[in-house]
């Protein structure tokens, strides 16, 4: 099934960033840690880009060093939301029962939880990092995914194509892999994006608060960080990284958004 | 009315009860061990005395234990003491909680006032100028990060036009007046935060509305636009964006501790953050409990709003109306 | 006796694959004041859509592209909205098809006549409750005092039909528009709906222009009868002269094909071959044409006007000859 959403503006535009981030070591034109007095608080000029910071390190070159560590850390609590939800729903879609119950209650008490507050205590006890990160924020924004993986099996399971292939004797555990799977894969994919714009949000919030990734590491979080301290005279430390995460939230969303609408109007036309 | 406020009970406190064992489980399995940051790395221990202060603190026993005897402390008011301060985290709290309680309530106020003015200005016109300009507002509003919003205001209003201050606190009973201009770069962060979120749903939600058959009778009537809009298409909206409503605050609340952070106010999320850096966990999950209380009493409190602007909702399953 | 509502050369479209297209073609009738005219149709014949225009109800896609509306000789499609909307609901109101889902779920219905009511009055809100009480007696509801706190779901589809009725009535409504309003009760109900209508209509000098697919409930209640194929208004006359001789083939098939308990089971049911025309789709000349038993050439060229045939109006070129073989048959 080849979606017109492969060619939208916002998958471009991720795409986009991905690939800039990813690519920072060859892209930026200094080292980030690189310091140099004597460009230190100048605004954008010719040769830097995005000013320079108070130690005369390169904004640009920070921010592209930062956005690889955002958006690494990003992309891996992504898929760990996506595999530990995805499991999680399937399990309870496909059990029903009391495990289903069990399992969505603790969905629901994980979603009652405020996400920060269920961060900051998970970082406290295990120290911020790139490893411990991911895995904090993936677990945080599984049980969304759960929920929407289990409610699409759910569906999926009592529609007349499945119910078909019981009755001629396919195995149950094929018939997940082989029918129901793809057939969800659209929503998925939405939560996928979704997740993934909550992912960055989540990472930069906390990192602005100090308790993401720690200097001399810098993801945009901590850029925002040492640059509000700054915020009186030079206001740039801070506008390159908040618009930078702005633009990335924004695309995410946009893209999950287009799947989405793709998937109703789709659905409605049938 | 009573079996339905039961039910609602019933179900907020099981949930209530899993979210208090999920906090607790987590500080304690998780690898890092409270103790030791007590001690800070500075100081030498020996094998004996770390095990002599892990039997103090009563981490040694088993995991069960440790959490019941939490649980039962907790409902005596007893939420234990800080590793740091030794203060008792009961105390600590409740200092701290009436200012983030102010917080929070303008915070959703400026919330809600927003979304009932945006949304029905969207509605009325489907596909106007105004429509698409509050559309793409929202979107970029769910996009931008809480401090993100609030780094901008304090830039406009503390920074260049000077109008407002940018951090501190200071309480009612000492000047209301300052008290109240301290308030609103916060209240206003937090409230920017929210409203995209419930403005798409109650937009949604009252564009459906507004195809149903009862409009057409009320328009039938001869009533204006602006009377169905409010009379007939709102109320109905509001259900289904009353339990929305009650996610935003828990999204809010999440926020808050944010919004203190930057805002220098004295409340109990910027006393979660204090307790993270400093890793005291009796604070933390003192913390958590009153926060997570709070979201699900506000659900909770929400559920039966919705049971009562909608009466069909107090009907238990099977019970037949009255006719 | 003048006509309380006059429409002249009405045309509707919807937008289509390519581009708009006319659901309602040049409609011209009128309606006597305090006569019960009989509005019968298939679906998608375009009935509902004539009602929702009488009264302005009209939204997109669907958009009124010409024509003249004239209630109690005031031209009412370009008058300007915030005027008509002193009329509607008080010089001219309508019934709704499902009384279930055509009240607000969330309002006593009380509060939803007494909202209709004051706005059509100067009454105060004890003025007004007292008024929908009245009403609601009116319209057949016991214990009217206790019912009028009552919400929608509480009651069953006849009470609330007759809610429906009641904001109907709760101006000075001149004509009366019921779109289907029997088509979701059930046959016992739907007689006491009809003559609660009758009565009231009776009572108050109004005319009433009845809209249903149910040839019976049509017979029953007009004095005339207009039928309407393809949004073109295909036939008119009084129920005597329809029923004892229609002249239009389509009114002729359509009586043919009805069904009712004397019915003989055994033979198999008249339909008409073929289906109506989809709006994009509508036939070159008359727009029955296709289906027609007695079509000829002219018939796929020419599109029949409506106009007096001997004692009745009709849209058919071999209406003359077809009246005479009709009459001869009897």
């Amino acid at each position: 099934m080849k979606f017109k959403w492969r060619y939208s503006f916002s998958g471009f535009l991720i795409l986009l960033i991905l690939g800039i981030c990813l690519a920072a070591p060859i892209l930026a034109p200094y080292d980030p840690n690189a310091i140099a007095v004597a460009d230190a608080f100048s605004g954008p000029t010719a040769k830097n880009w995005m000013g320079a910071d108070d130690l005369g390190r390169d904004s640009f070159s920070r921010i592209l060093y930062g956005g690889r560590i955002t958006i690494l850390i990003a992309m891996a609590a992504t898929l760990i939301a996506l595999l530990i939800g995805t499991t999680w729903g399937l399990i309870a879609g496909v059990r029903r029962g009391w495990v289903d119950e069990f399992l969505m209650r603790t969905a629901d008490a994980t979603m009652a939880i405020p996400q920060i507050l269920f961060a900051l205590v998970c970082v406290s006890a295990v120290g911020a990092s790139i490893i411990s990160l991911p895995i904090v924020v993936g677990i945080l924004l599984s049980p969304t995914t759960a929920r929407m993986a289990r409610s699409a099996v759910v569906t999926e399971l009592s529609s007349d194509y499945v119910t078909a292939a019981i009755a001629s004797g396919t195995k149950r555990s094929k018939l997940i892999l082989s029918e129901v799977m793809p057939n969800i894969a659209p929503q998925l994919l939405v939560q996928l994006s979704i997740n993934a714009a909550a992912a960055v949000m989540l990472e930069a919030t906390l990192s602005f608060i100090g308790l993401g990734i720690q200097p001399p590491n810098a993801s945009w979080g901590t850029l925002m960080l040492q640059g509000y301290a700054k915020i009186w005279n030079t206001y740039w430390f801070v506008f390159f990284p908040a618009l930078a995460v702005t633009i990335t939230i924004l695309a995410f969303n946009a893209y999950g958004e287009r799947i989405r609408v793709t998937m109703d109007s789709r659905r409605s036309s049938v | 009315m009573g079996v339905f406020l039961l039910r609602r009970a019933a179900s907020s406190l099981s949930v209530l009860a899993m979210s208090v064992v999920l906090v607790f489980l987590s500080i304690r399995i998780l690898p890092g061990d409270p103790v030791l940051a007590k001690l800070g790395a500075a100081t030498e221990v020996t094998p004996e005395a770390l095990v002599a202060l892990r039997e103090e603190a009563g981490l040694n026993r088993p995991l069960l234990v440790q959490l019941f005897s939490w649980i039962g402390d907790a409902f005596r008011g007893d939420l234990g003491v800080s590793y740091f301060s030794q203060f008792p985290v009961t105390q600590l709290v409740s200092e701290r909680i009436p200012v983030t309680l102010e917080v929070t309530f303008f915070i959703i106020f400026i919330a809600v006032i927003l979304a009932l003015i945006l949304a029905p200005l969207s509605t009325l016109k489907p596909g106007s100028i105004v429509d698409r300009v509050i559309g793409y507002s929202t979107s970029i509003g769910l996009s931008v990060p809480g401090f993100v919003i609030g780094i901008v205001l304090i830039l406009i209003f503390s920074l260049t036009l000077q109008w407002l201050p940018s951090r501190g606190f200071i309480p009612i009973s000492e000047n209301l007046v300052e008290n109240l201009k301290l308030m609103i770069l916060p209240a206003v962060t937090g409230g920017l935060t929210a409203t995209p979120y419930l403005v798409r749903y109650l937009r949604a939600s009252m564009l459906e509305v507004k195809q149903s058959p009862f409009v057409r009778t009320a328009e039938g009537k001869g009533l204006s636009n602006v009377r169905v809009l409010f009379r007939h298409i709102l109320p109905n909206s509001l259900v289904p964006t009353l339990t929305m409503l009650g996610l935003i605050v828990g999204y809010t609340l999440s926020g808050v501790v944010v919004i203190e952070y930057m805002y220098g106010l004295p409340g109990i999320g910027s006393l979660a953050i204090e307790s993270a850096f400093k890793r005291d966990y009796a604070v933390i999950q003192g913390v958590a409990l009153t926060i997570i209380s709070f979201f699900i009493l506000t659900t909770f409190v929400f559920d039966i709003l919705c049971g009562i602007v909608d009466p069909r909702l107090r009907l238990a399953k099977g019970q037949k109306s009255e006719v | 006796m003048t006509s309380a509502l006059v429409v002249k050369g009405l045309s509707l479209s919807v937008p289509s694959a390519n581009g708009r297209v006319t659901v309602i073609d040049d409609l011209t009738f009128d309606i006597p004041a305090g006569r019960r005219v009989g509005l019968v149709g298939e679906s998608g014949s375009g009935k509902s859509l004539t009602a929702y225009s009488l009264m302005r109800l009209i939204k997109e896609p669907v958009r009124i592209e010409k024509g003249e509306i004239f209630l109690d000789g005031q031209e009412i499609l370009g008058m300007d909205i915030k005027k008509f909307r002193h009329l509607r609901g008080n010089d001219i109101s309508m019934i709704y098809q499902d009384p279930m889902s055509a009240l607000n779920p969330i309002m006593r219905i009380g509060a939803q006549i007494i909202e209709s009511i004051q706005l059509h009055s100067d009454l105060n809100r004890a003025q007004a409750r007292k008024a929908a009480i009245e009403l609601l007696a009116s319209v057949g509801i016991p214990e009217p005092d206790r019912r009028i706190d009552s919400y929608p779901f509480e009651m069953s589809g006849g009470m609330l039909q007759r809610v429906v009725i009641a904001i109907a009535l709760s101006g000075e409504p001149k004509v009366l528009i019921a779109d289907e309003a029997t088509t979701a009760l059930d046959v016992t109900t739907q007689a006491r709906v009809l003559t609660l209508i009758d009565k009231l209509a009776a009572e108050r000098g109004l005319s009433v222009l009845l809209i249903t697919h149910d040839l019976g409930v049509a017979a029953q209640f007009s004095d005339e009868l207009m039928v309407m194929y393809a949004g073109k208004l295909v036939e008119r006359g009084s129920v005597n002269q329809i029923f004892s001789n229609a002249v239009h083939p389509y009114t002729k098939a359509l009586l043919n094909s009805h069904c009712d308990y004397t019915t003989d089971v055994n033979k198999p049911i008249n339909s008409i071959a073929g289906q109506p025309p989809r709006p994009d789709n509508r036939p070159t000349g008359c727009v029955f044409s296709p289906r027609c038993a007695h079509v000829q050439p002219e018939c796929r060229e020419k599109v029949p006007q409506i106009e007096m045939v001997h004692d009745r109006l009709t849209a058919c070129f071999r209406a003359g000859e077809l009246l005479e073989l009709g009459a001869v048959n009897k």
